[in-house]
């Protein structure tokens, strides 16, 4: 299986660019098994041990699948659905399938066999490579209702040795078929290195769809390697980085910062077990890159915390002693203060104390590059982090973007924004606050949806859809979505779901509603997190009943204030919160403030609430207030409250 | 905060059983090992053969008894004589011409053959009873060592080691004596090490949880019973040849009595039952608590003239001895190599708690 192709020769030349650097997948592939034969390409966690894959190796199984695809019937321009966890053989498919011009269209694991129709529409896939039995089934499901993918390639054969369905093929037959192939066809090898340019789609994603639904992004090999490239000129990676792919392969942050990032730049791919066992796997990898979703970095935090609060006495104090102090001069450090004397003193005791084994723990000891992106980051786990010692910075960018567009480069980071635009990549914002980008590292156009790309790529520019502005210095600050733009009476445009984040970071305010639409200033309406609220007034000895009761407590409008006057200090003047109410009740999903989801609904806020609201833009300093409230039962009552109402400078 | 867990994994499951996977672990092996070898050149001979040699032979001679009590569960109170057997063995054979390597091999040949048969008991009686069995094997052996004045030359009489070498390197003065303890330690103690990996070891285990249970698993306590008594005994024999050459030199009956015997089951007891690391601790435990107590009465009695009594001064040492080994044993019934083993712990997993109590 894993012998050699004996007649295999070195692939001797492979499609460049101008420069020199491979301009194809499968041609940085082809370079890497040449100069770098050896190294280990791939390490995938296989009952508890790390076998590991050189590139040589990594070339010859992905030469020796494109083969066998060939032979299933994988055309050139032909979508091939590959579903499943982060598995290496699902890379040499994906690599394989562009080798073929033709491009992978990976699918989120857990998207369920409803939805499978969408995701597999464009390009018309007859060939899916699918991780395990579950998949395999989606898939037959899948070929019940539509005729396809009439070849089904699976990497696990567990559970499948029983199933007797025409097309059906394991990936150990696929890469012995090839090898044949290769061995019978010698010239097949150089063939394949050379068939794909970089105009061909690298790899079809779906745009996020959380306006409408999922667009097709095609991303070229040019996009993708100009992505990577840019990123490595600002040193954002670095050659030979240790990484770990356990991010959805669907999402286009695996795709640039695993597989291409590997191939351009020769990263060690680590794979893990199990989705299960991921933040196990974390510590025997320790990557020396490291790219999480805020939520992730949230819970690892939590985890730290809950562990914190559970261990001994002595160790409690250290972490208690020098997490906070190591924050603080981290925020400092942030907001451009020089550093005071004895600071380093304190990180380096700290670092030995403290930081280097929670490091260790979390098996980030060696992540010189930690990211994050796709959300805001809560300002109090991003500078835990950082304080930590973990160079944790944010970027921007969209599938439309390979995912890169802008970050926060060496030490220059800020907490509101997400760094300046990367090398060769150009940002504006238009006339709408519309942040637009332009660079080869943009799609031409979304698949089969000329309508769509003229409106998303019109005069050359892409519109992502967000607003923002530059700040002077040039660091892009991401405000949200165009569409939820609102204006005061003045015209300034602002965000309230990106004001409301930020209030949300703070662990007292469990839901807000800004208003100002239309207002001369805004103001919010703050519903306190009763728990971290009531552990506060335990805390500072102040006595309570009710969440009710709580929230007209002199001392939490005073707590709240100060939260609200730490987020105004990153907004412009004009957009700053002026005055709010604790509001006597939590948002509720059974009253119709919120979603399920927990999203606001504006509308619903406002007219309940229209006569404090009404107040909020008065001049009273309190305001009696009757209330509708739903019980749970559905019956409802009418409940009345007097409601403070107070300043912020 | 010490040690540091994170990066470490294995192509290979023989690689992932390797003994000190952590970094910290084998710079602290390496560093006691770098120790033991320089010690000649960098500590006081007085030390070197009057401290150190005395407690590698100790503790050779707990793990060989630590193979039987912690490994399979087998009380022993006669190893002394065992390793009386490997003394008188060794030496009578070097004094006859033959080459100390082979006397070694088999003074360790005869005590195993002779532990094994006081060990065959063991197929029969478990607990205090085989306590009883090994005890007279201990009084058999003892007089008949004295009382056959073919073996120790006369009632009264001690035999003198002749001049050895060992491979060629006369075994005389104090440097020489000190490597061959300190490679028979080596010898034994990886041997202990890995012994617990083997399916040898495992059979011991599974007889010291339950020799009925390990029958019907298919363990032959027959075979691994006598076994664990061979291999313990070839031990302990090996442990006296050595004992007699490198560190008393002159042999007498009286030096392998039931003192010798106790000892040792204290040494393993207190440091650990089926330690390795426990056999070290215990040994220098039982050897220098006494003599540390002395001299620190000692030195209270004369420097601040407290009128202690010279009674006094002789007991005092062994009342504070005992009492510390009975404090340790409250403290960790798993002796000191679990007290290590939790202050190890207590670093280990920095800054969370290992485990709640």
């Amino acid at each position: 299986m894993s012998l050699p192709i004996r007649h295999l020769r070195k692939a001797s030349k492979w499609p460049c660019f101008e420069d020199g650097q491979p301009s194809t997948l499968m041609a940085a592939l082809a370079r890497n098994a040449v100069q770098s034969g050896r190294r280990v390409a791939v390490r995938e966690r296989d009952f508890g041990i790390w076998p590991e894959f050189t590139w040589q190796r990594f070339y010859e199984d992905v030469l020796a699948a494109a083969a066998a695809l060939e032979q299933l019937g994988l055309l050139p321009g032909q979508a091939m659905t590959v579903i499943g966890d982060n598995r290496y053989r699902l890379y040499v498919a994906s690599v394989a399938a562009t080798a073929l011009r033709a491009f992978p269209a990976p699918v989120f694991p857990d998207v369920p066999p409803e939805e499978l129709a969408h995701y597999t529409k464009y390009g018309t896939p007859t060939v899916a490579v699918a991780e395990d039995q579950e998949q395999v089934d989606k898939l037959l499901e899948l070929r019940e209702r539509l005729g396809r993918p009439q070849r089904i390639v699976y990497d696990d054969p567990r559970g499948l040795a029983a199933y007797k369905v025409e097309g059906l093929i394991s990936f150990d037959t696929l890469l012995a078929d090839g090898r044949k192939r290769l061995i019978a066809e010698p010239q097949l090898a150089g063939d394949l290195v050379q068939r794909s340019g970089p105009g061909d789609i690298a790899v079809l994603l779906h745009s996020s769809g959380t306006t409408g639904a999922p667009k097709g992004v095609p991303l070229t090999h040019e996009n993708v390697l100009q992505g990577v490239r840019n990123a490595a000129e600002a040193g954002y990676f670095e050659p030979h980085e240790n990484c770990y792919a356990y991010l959805p392969m669907a999402w286009v942050g695996d795709f640039i910062f695993t597989l291409t990032g590997a191939l351009a730049l020769r990263f060690i791919i680590n794979i893990p077990e199990r989705q299960e066992t991921v933040l196990h796997d974390l510590r025997e990898v320790t990557p020396t890159m490291y790219l999480a979703a805020p939520r992730a970095w949230d819970n690892m935090l939590t985890r730290v915390q809950v562990a914190i609060a559970d261990s001994t006495p002595l160790k409690r104090r250290l972490f208690n002693y020098f997490m906070p102090r190591a924050i603080e001069i981290e925020r400092r450090r942030i907001a451009g203060e020089p550093a005071r004397a004895g600071d380093r003193l304190l990180r380096l005791v700290g670092e030995i104390a403290v930081f280097g084994p929670l490091k260790d723990y979390l098996g980030l000891s060696r992540a010189a590059r930690a990211y994050t992106g796709g959300e805001a980051i809560g300002e109090d786990t991003f500078l835990f982090f950082r304080a930590l010692g973990v160079n944790l910075r944010q970027f921007y960018g969209q599938t439309e973007t390979s995912a890169l567009t802008a970050a926060q480069l060496g030490d220059d980071v800020r907490l509101h924004t997400v760094g300046k635009p990367l090398p060769n990549v150009e940002v504006r914002i238009d006339d709408s606050g519309e942040i637009l980008v332009r660079s080869r590292s943009v799609i031409k156009g979304y698949y089969n949806d000329p309508e769509a790309s003229r409106k998303a790529l019109a005069d050359g520019w892409l519109h992502t859809g967000d607003a923002g502005y530059l700040e002077p210095d040039g660091h892009l600050v991401v405000l949200g979505r165009v569409s939820e733009v609102v204006r005061t009476e003045a015209g300034e445009r602002y965000i309230p779901n990106y004001i409301e984040n930020r209030l949300k970071f703070s662990p007292y305010v469990r839901n807000v509603a800004i208003l100002g639409a239309g207002r001369e200033t805004l103001a919010a309406i703050v519903c306190i997190d009763y728990e971290a609220v009531g552990h506060w007034a335990e805390a500072h000895g102040i006595s309570y009943t009710s969440y009710a009761e709580l929230s007209q407590r002199r001392e939490v409008y005073d707590l709240v204030a100060g939260v609200l006057r730490h987020v105004n200090g990153f907004l412009q003047p004009p957009l700053r919160v002026r005055r709010f109410v604790n509001l006597h009740k939590d948002f509720d999903p059974d009253d119709g403030e919120i979603t399920r989801t927990r999203k606001i609904r504006r509308n619903v806020v406002e007219e309940r609430y229209a006569a404090l609201i009404e107040a909020l833009y008065g001049g009273s300093s309190s305001v009696d207030f009757e209330a509708t409230i739903t019980y749970e039962s559905g019956q409802t009552g009418r409940i009345r409250r007097t409601l403070s109402l107070q300043d912020v400078d | 905060m010490l040690y540091r867990q994170a990066g470490i994994r294995h192509r290979r499951y023989a690689a992932e059983r390797q003994l000190w996977p952590l970094t910290f672990d084998r710079v602290l092996v390496g560093g006691v090992v770098l120790f033991l070898l320089a010690a000649p050149f960098t500590l006081d001979r007085l030390y070197l053969g009057s401290y150190l040699l005395p407690w590698l032979l100790w503790s050779s001679a707990a793990l060989g008894l630590n193979l039987l009590m912690g490994g399979a569960g087998q009380i022993h109170l006669g190893y002394g004589a065992v390793m009386a057997i490997g003394a008188y063995t060794s030496v009578h054979l070097v004094r006859s011409g033959i080459p100390f390597e082979l006397a070694l091999v088999l003074a360790g040949m005869t005590s195993a053959a002779l532990g094994i048969v006081f060990g065959a008991a063991a197929l029969r009686v478990k607990g205090l009873y085989l306590a009883m069995s090994t005890l007279a094997m201990q009084y058999i052996i003892d007089f008949t060592i004295s009382h056959v004045p073919g073996i120790s030359g006369g009632t009264q009489a001690s035999l003198q080691v002749p001049r050895v070498t060992l491979l060629g390197m006369p075994v005389t003065g104090e440097v020489t004596p000190y490597y061959v303890a300190l490679g028979l330690c080596a010898v034994i103690t990886l041997f202990m090490l890995n012994v617990g990996r083997t399916s040898f070891g495992r059979a011991l285990a599974a007889i010291r949880e339950k020799d009925y249970a390990a029958e019907i698993i298919g363990v032959g306590t027959f075979k691994y019973k006598l076994l664990a008594f061979w291999v313990s005994s070839f031990i302990g024999g090996v442990v006296g040849a050595v004992l007699a050459v490198c560190y008393l030199r002159i042999v007498t009956p009286d030096q392998f009595h039931l003192d010798l015997s106790i000892q040792l089951v204290a040494m393993v007891i207190v440091g650990g039952l089926g330690s390795v690391l426990g056999s070290f601790f215990g040994a220098a435990l039982i050897l220098f608590a006494p003599i540390f107590f002395n001299n620190a009465i000692g030195t209270l009695a004369t420097q601040f003239g407290l009128g202690i009594s010279t009674d006094l001064r002789s007991h005092i040492p062994l009342m504070l001895y005992g009492a510390l080994i009975i404090l340790f044993l409250l403290v960790e019934p798993l002796g000191l190599a679990k007290i290590y083993d939790n202050v190890r712990k207590y670093f280990l997993v920095w800054p969370f708690r290992h485990v709640r109590k």
